[in-house]
């Protein structure tokens, strides 16, 4: 049934009525097939950052290091009480944080921060301190023990600044159904709940200072 | 000389017995895909707990690639087997028991997959029983396959039968090799290997499940029905032979490119990646040997729909062979792992390559089996068309969702930080995207449905009963024997005639190529100590967490959640440091993934409360609006079998986990780590009466991942019970 219809050289052989030309390779194709089989050992074996010698960990340790000597200071911004004092009287900054917290914030601590899973952020206890730089500095550097994430390594630092100040904004708000007090009553000076955390930490949770 | 001739006759039936599982199988393992390919589209389309992405995905894959190519694999191979060595298969009976059996594991994988049966490794979901009786089914075929060999009346075996017999063997091999595992109940299972071996067993099978049950099964059918249809002779012989061992012996090195970057050692990713750049030319010789036999035959694409179909597969494959050894190179990979960029690829070859292929196959065939003209070639045509621009909108949208999720990943601001931190933000930048690969799935569907319309009406007019031709040959041993030339050297390939003419020398030649490639890397993987420095401070599951991780492989979260977190910088300011080879040496299976539709999970431990973790699982877009992670409400009431997890901790203990006291004690441990979870939930405001819960025991898990490498060593299997909650 297969008809070679021309003088190229045939297989003298067919099956089932398939017949096979013996055409020579394609040039090309042989000499792309020798490059790949070439370029094999030699990138194997080529040393700097390719081949098997280039350990990924390695080559990610350097890139680490050069992130850090150009960026000397990601996170941890230090903010003083007066720059906050600034930034939360700002009604723009409070709208800039607003929608920050609807994308950011919302899955912990509620629309209205009135508390889910993290703590109600409208009443006048803080577990971390509720000055503006307390709070600044809770959001910037996390808790991670209790799942806060550390927020400078993500957002910016004026993003930071933006959510202390709608946080401030939402104290006293009195949402419906908020989560029970949580932490030391506002106003205690830092010593005080420094003491209180420390001493909430070392007893048993039922004991946690808890106020109606 | 002797002049005698055997009368026989082609075992068609069981032909036309695989045809109709191929478009019935087809059908429905497209339609699946079609409703994952939603259920990414909009959350709403999962039903839970069965019809979930997690379980359903997997049925996809098992469907179009077991059912669907597999099925049309052997439909094609008894059609042109029997015809190229002149003779009716050995064992009719065993066609049968072939047929029957392969049928029955795909609808006992159809039952049990949604069912949440699974072992957790891609393509290999199925669970040991079934697996068993893909082995004994396997072996049934390869016995009828090689005999109808051996009772030959032809001297030597062509490219096509070639193609056969090494896919035969190597599938046995592979299959065989990565579902090793230890049965801890009638459908559950734990795999012999961990972490980065089995890392490394799961992508040599899944790689060279792809080589060997979609790529060499093809070109065999494409050496047997391309020049029929055309009625041209094969291009070119030389190149076959080239082609075929080179592509043979290349393959099976080429598994590693799939864990490119992960905690799987620089070597052996790098021999993955040469050897893959090195198959470009061996695919490709199957293109070319393909599209150049239609040289002097083009004018009849025109108006030949077999043809039609035919041009495009071996397009496609030449694409996605091209394509493929790109996405091994480690940088491209390092863009595209993770990504859909993948999903994007295989369909590139499932859809254009395997699905193409096997429609012009049967378009061919039907009007041979069902002895009645093609019901209408213009359906054949609308058909064409209306699929190629089906896997155009599909490619195209996936592409696209791909590389913008690749992207979106590793970007970073001007600051340094993170541009697009929430993982969120990247998902529905795709969402429109994943509606034009619906719309694409949908046209090929369609395309699909027109053909079966066009094959069962061709069937309705075959002839009351089939005629059964008569043919005669002369037996193997009357016919002269093989005149081989003497010389020519290696290049004339005047060997390899002389091998066409053995085909149990030249099945055990293939066996060693694949055996021997396999264990030079499988050898090194094994027994290089350094390939897996160990960690003091990892220690293993506890039985609660064990029994929570079960739950997540039920639930298939392995489909959408990596575990492997790479030493990019961008993921590692993501999702914290990255992965360590000692991280996983408990992992049975591992759990790596493949795939990031939601966020890797590698260090999921302690990122939040319990709490958060309950509700999340209750109802994801109470947490995240935006999620399309469906919801798994029966958490919160299914209870744990305390009393069947001893039997895991002892399975798991066998397999070398150091498991200690918790051999003899493990429910008593499980139920007091999922009081005290349970108490944390409910003091932090969440539900009561999770003590049994299965959420309990899935909370044990997420929340130890990743977190006993920031452990002091020496820790004895410390739960993890979170810490409350807030701040």
């Amino acid at each position: 049934m297969t008809k070679a219809g021309d003088d190229r050289p045939i297989m003298d052989h067919e099956y089932d009525g398939i017949q096979e030309y013996d055409n020579p390779m394609p040039r090309w194709w042989i000499l792309l097939f020798i490059v790949t089989i070439i370029a094999a050992p030699v990138y194997y074996l080529a040393p700097g950052d390719i081949g098997a010698g280039a350990k990924k960990t390695e080559v990610y340790d350097k890139e680490m290091a050069a992130f850090a000597a150009a960026h000397p200071n990601m996170g941890g911004v230090n903010v003083t009480p007066e720059q906050m004092a600034v930034i939360v009287a700002d009604k723009a900054e409070i709208e800039k944080g607003k929608a920050l917290f609807a994308t950011t914030c919302i899955s912990c601590h509620r629309a209205d921060g009135g508390g889910l899973i993290g703590p109600n952020l409208t009443d006048d206890y803080w577990i971390h301190g509720g000055s503006p730089v307390e709070i600044h500095t809770t959001i910037d550097q996390g808790v991670l023990a209790k799942g806060m994430p550390n927020w400078g390594k993500i957002l910016k630092p004026d993003q930071i600044n933006s959510l202390t100040a709608y946080v401030v904004s939402l104290h006293g708000t009195n949402p419906a159904n908020p989560k029970a007090p949580d932490g030391v009553l506002a106003g205690a000076t830092p010593a005080s709940a420094a003491a209180a955390a420390a001493a909430a930490a070392a007893a048993p949770p039922a004991t946690t200072t808890k106020k109606p | 000389m002797n002049a005698r001739l055997d009368s026989f006759s082609y075992d068609d039936d069981i032909v036309r017995k695989f045809l109709f599982a191929t478009i019935i199988f087809g059908l429905v393992g497209m339609l699946v895909g079609l409703i994952v390919a939603l259920q990414l589209a909009n959350p709403a389309f999962n039903v839970s707990p069965i019809l979930t992405f997690g379980r359903l995905r997997p049925l996809h894959t098992n469907a179009v690639v077991f059912a669907f190519a597999g099925n049309a694999w052997f439909c094609g191979a008894y059609y042109s087997t029997q015809r190229l060595l002149k003779t009716r298969m050995w064992s009719d009976s065993l066609s049968r028991f072939h047929f029957w059996g392969w049928q029955a594991i795909i609808v006992a994988a159809a039952i049990t997959l949604p069912l949440g049966f699974t072992q957790a490794k891609e393509y290999a979901e199925l669970e040991w029983p079934i697996d068993i009786a893909i082995a004994v089914v396997w072996v049934a075929f390869a016995i009828n396959y090689f005999a109808t060999l051996a009772k030959r009346r032809e001297r030597h075996i062509y490219v096509a039968i070639w193609f056969f017999i090494a896919s035969i063997i190597t599938v046995a091999v592979l299959h065989i090799f990565n579902n090793l595992s230890i049965p801890v109940g009638p459908l559950k299972s734990y795999s012999i290997y961990a972490g980065v071996q089995d890392a490394f067993m799961q992508w040599w099978y899944g790689h060279n499940a792809v080589a060997f049950f979609l790529t060499t099964p093809f070109l065999g059918l494409m050496y047997y029905f391309m020049p029929k249809a055309a009625e041209r002779p094969v291009f070119s012989y030389k190149l076959s032979i080239l082609h075929f061992w080179s592509l043979v012996f290349l393959y099976i090195w080429a598994g590693p490119h799939h864990l490119h970057y992960t905690a799987l050692p620089d070597w052996a990713s790098t021999l993955g990646m040469v050897f893959s750049v090195m198959l470009i030319a061996p695919s490709w010789g199957g293109m070319i040997n393909g599209l150049l036999t239609l040289r002097g035959a083009w004018h009849k694409v025109t108006e030949e729909p077999v043809l039609k179909f035919f041009v495009l597969a071996v397009t496609a494959y030449g694409m996605s062979t091209f394509e493929g050894p790109m996405l091994s190179i480690k940088s491209i990979n390092g863009l595209a792992h993770y990504t859909d960029w993948v999903i994007a690829h295989v369909h590139t070859g499932a859809l254009g390559w395997n699905g193409f292929l096997t429609f012009g196959m049967i378009y061919w065939l039907a009007p041979r089996l069902f002895q009645a003209p093609l019901h209408s070639k213009k359906l054949a045509e609308t058909h064409f068309w209306v699929s190629t621009f089906g896997i155009l909108l599909y490619v195209a949208s996936i592409y696209s969702a791909g590389i913008t999720q690749g992207l979106m990943w590793r970007a970073f601001d001007e600051t340094g930080r993170l541009q697009f931190p929430d993982f969120i933000e990247t998902t529905m930048r795709l969402m429109p995207m994943y509606w034009v690969r619906v719309a694409g799935g949908t046209l090929y569907i369609i395309g699909t449905i027109i053909f079966i319309y066009n094959i069962v009406m061709t069937w309705k007019k075959r002839p009351a009963a089939y005629e059964v031709p008569v043919v005669t040959a002369a037996p193997l041993s009357a016919l002269p024997a093989p005149q081989h030339a003497k010389s020519g050297g290696l290049l004339a390939m005047t060997w390899h005639r002389k091998w066409e003419a053995m085909p149990l020398f030249f099945s055990v030649m293939v066996a060693l190529c694949i055996v021997v490639a396999s264990l030079f890397e499988i050898i090194p993987t094994f027994l290089i100590k350094s390939n897996v420095p160990s960690i003091a401070s990892v220690k293993p599951y506890t039985p609660l967490e064990l029994e929570g991780r079960d739950v997540y492989i039920r639930e298939g979260c392995f489909n959408c959640h990596s575990q492997m977190i790479r030493p990019f910088r961008f993921e590692t300011e993501r999702y914290g440091d990255y992965s360590k080879p000692g991280e996983s040496v408990y992992d049975h299976p591992f759990l790596w993934g493949s795939r990031r539709i939601g966020p890797d999970l590698a260090r999921e431990g302690g990122k939040y409360p319990a709490l958060w973790h309950v509700r999340h699982m209750e109802n994801p877009r109470s947490l995240s609006p935006k999620s399309i992670m469906p919801t798994y409400p029966g958490l919160l009431s299914n209870t744990i079998n305390f009393d069947g997890i001893q039997k895991k901790v002892d399975a798991m203990a066998m397999l070398g986990v150091p498991y200690g006291d918790a051999v003899n004690k493990a429910p008593a441990m499980a139920r007091e780590q999922a009081a005290a979870i349970a108490a944390d939930v409910l003091k932090n405001g969440g539900p009561a009466g999770l003590g049994d819960k299965e959420i309990t025991a899935l909370v044990a898990y997420l929340e130890r991942l990743g977190t006993d490498i920031k452990k002091p060593a020496g820790v004895a299997l410390a739960p993890s019970v979170p810490k409350a909650g807030g701040n």
